[in-house]
């Protein structure tokens, strides 16, 4: 289990993120949802031991994150970061292969074609990362973090997303998200940031709904992702309609328009 | 196509660059034993270096012998081992900080040993404690100015353990500056022979090599390159980002201190024994890269030896071009770097596609 207690985090006396606690479980999509500012990349940067927070602790499967080694904590969570820019002329499967690095040599002939079959990225294997689109380029460092933790291990891990989808197509973006549901049962815990509320109901386990440094709810999804929870967190009229077996839910961000013309009819 | 046939590929290549880079390496190595105010056959130069390692292979004259051993082999050995440094320094510097225009002076390395050597050419006479050193002392001083100063440029750009990458280039840069001014002052108060020294220093110059130079330079320079070729891994991971090679184990602050003060004990080196030898640092990588992709696996050995290759073909030049005279080395690797460093931009997209 990925522990966080009583967060703290500030810039310049400004709480980023305040006192803010959460669990990640393995075998479970977390997604941490909420408007701009609201510190989800702080606290992200907090879990990922990016950021060093002085009050607060995180800690994986038991163990507090100051104890790890670099080494063995890349063996433990996996960390894709919002933007991942590149100098050099590396080709796409070098910089997959970078996921190999904190595995040594113990990993299996396949791994790589594997894991960049599951992204489509195999195809891209020679280009110059340089040369991608957007939407490839984010593949391709999806390929990289999925390599560090592909692997069946005996303890649980964790996968970090921040923003994975962003400059993906629609198609791209369930795609990802059925990677992940897969990458789920090998007893790993996902966490990620999106900005898609359709895709956060349709497939996190459990929601973070965050604003100001705040958490303001936590749970379920389908119990924390209600109309009234929506809009109080972003301030905009929202409509949620609750899907079942049959129908996925669907959510509705309402334009200033269609508000302007109910308030002029009534 | 499967994966290991690609990574065999891969590996096929590297080692085939670095083949053919050690093969030319030893070609010009042979020929710059061989060309000179005083000229040496080939067959020559290998009968009397077989000779010296006591494998008697064939004739040759006693001064062809003390020539090629007293003079010519130390200076090509220094060439190949100030531009091999020169460039690998340059690489991992280069991997260092993410950023393809910097070259090894940046750290401020090139500019301290500078300023120590000109206070010691111009007031070497009038303060006597620096005439204990001898003929050492010229060469001591520039390489303590060199890792003085990047020292200062490391400290002003760490804080509670951890070094800023941005800092470090603002840090050089200002030092670089502050040095330049006082390199200025003390020239102002240079009589013209201090000058005309100080500006030959400066310009470069293996021609001075003697076998104490050859081992000093192995002593302080094999460790580094060494330190700094096995850090490949750490430096492809680098170059996604500080953050994403943290996220993948890398220990970041040690990597920088790694790089940070080889590369300044074999620029400091370099530069207290044959003065400021500039763009070797700055195109070598480049070509490698350009030619060859990014992977520092390849890239680290492969400046090194494309690096020496260079200085050496260089060095030919230098004390070919107007023998009897010599031209000082720095002024051929800039001569010829930078316009074909020029045609290399140009025709960057059509190599690479």
């Amino acid at each position: 289990m990925l522990q966080a207690n009583d967060i703290h985090f500030c810039i310049q006396n400004r709480p980023i993120v305040d006192r803010a606690s959460m669990v990640l479980r393995p075998g479970e999509l977390t997604v941490i949802l909420g408007p701009n500012g609201a510190g989800k990349s702080s606290l992200f940067k907090v879990l990922s031991g990016e950021q060093v927070c002085k009050d607060g602790r995180v800690s994986y499967n038991g163990r507090p994150l100051d104890q790890f080694k670099n080494r063995q904590l890349a063996q433990v969570r996996s960390v894709m970061p919002q933007h991942s820019s590149l100098n050099f002329p590396f080709s796409v499967l070098e910089v997959v292969e970078l996921g190999l690095l904190p595995l040594g040599k113990n990993y299996g002939v396949d791994l790589l074609q594997e894991v960049m079959k599951q992204t489509q990225t195999w195809e891209l294997r020679d280009c110059l990362y340089g040369n991608l689109s957007g939407g490839e380029k984010q593949r391709v460092q999806l390929a990289r973090v999925l390599t560090q933790i592909w692997e069946k291990k005996p303890f649980p891990r964790y996968l970090l997303l921040d923003e994975p989808t962003s400059s993906m197509d629609i198609a791209l973006q369930h795609h990802v998200l059925s990677i992940i549901q897969k990458i789920k049962e090998r007893n790993i815990g996902v966490l990620a940031i999106l900005h898609d509320l359709n895709l956060a109901a349709n497939y996190a386990d459990q929601v973070i709904l965050m604003k100001k440094g705040n958490i303001l709810f936590q749970g379920k999804a389908e119990s924390v992702m209600n109309t009234e929870n929506l809009m109080q967190v972003f301030d905009h009229p929202i409509k949620v309609y609750q899907g079942d077996e049959r129908r996925p839910t669907i959510i509705q961000s309402i334009p200033f328009k269609s508000i302007n013309n109910q308030i002029k009819q009534a | 196509m499967s994966l290991q046939t690609l990574t065999y590929q891969k590996d096929k290549k590297q080692f085939l660059v670095l083949g053919v880079l050690t093969l030319s390496l030893f070609v010009v190595l042979i020929l710059s034993l061989s060309m000179g105010a005083f000229s040496i056959p080939a067959s020559k130069v290998l009968y009397v270096i077989l000779d010296a390692l006591g494998l008697p292979a064939g004739e040759f004259s006693k001064q062809e012998s003390s020539v090629l051993l007293g003079i010519r082999l130390p200076r090509v050995l220094l060439a190949l081992m100030v531009g091999g440094g020169l460039g690998l320094s340059g690489a991992a510097l280069q991997g260092l900080f993410r950023n393809p225009l910097v070259e090894p002076g940046l750290i401020g390395v090139s500019s301290g040993g500078a300023l120590f050597a000109v206070v010691f050419i111009v007031f070497g006479n009038s303060l006597p404690f620096l005439g204990y050193f001898g003929a050492a002392g010229l060469p001591l001083f520039a390489f303590l100015g060199g890792l003085l100063n990047t020292f200062l440029v490391y400290k002003l750009a760490s804080q509670s353990g951890k070094t800023d990458i941005s800092l470090l280039i603002l840090a050089g840069v200002a030092l670089n500056a502050l040095s330049g001014a006082l390199i200025g002052l003390a020239i102002f108060y240079a009589d013209d022979a201090a000058l005309r020294n100080f500006t030959f220093w400066s310009l470069g110059d293996v021609g001075g090599a003697n076998w104490q130079k050859v081992g000093v330079c192995f002593m302080f320079i094999l460790g580094p390159i060494g330190l700094i070729l096995s850090q490949y891994r750490q430096l492809n991971a680098l170059a996604i980002g500080e953050n994403e090679a943290f996220h993948m184990g890398v220990n970041v602050q040690m990597v920088k201190y790694i790089l940070l003060f080889c590369s300044a004990l074999i620029v400091g080196t370099a530069v207290s024994l044959t003065g400021t030898i500039g763009f070797v640092g700055l195109i070598v990588p480049h070509l490698i890269r350009l030619l060859y992709g990014a992977d520092h696996k390849l890239v680290l050995p492969a400046s090194f030896l494309l690096g020496g290759v260079l200085l050496s073909l260089a060095d030919i030049l230098a004390r070919t071009l107007v023998a009897p005279a010599e031209l000082p080395i720095g002024i051929i690797t800039a001569i010829i770097g930078a316009p074909f460093f020029i045609w290399l931009i140009i025709n960057f997209k059509k190599i690479r596609t």
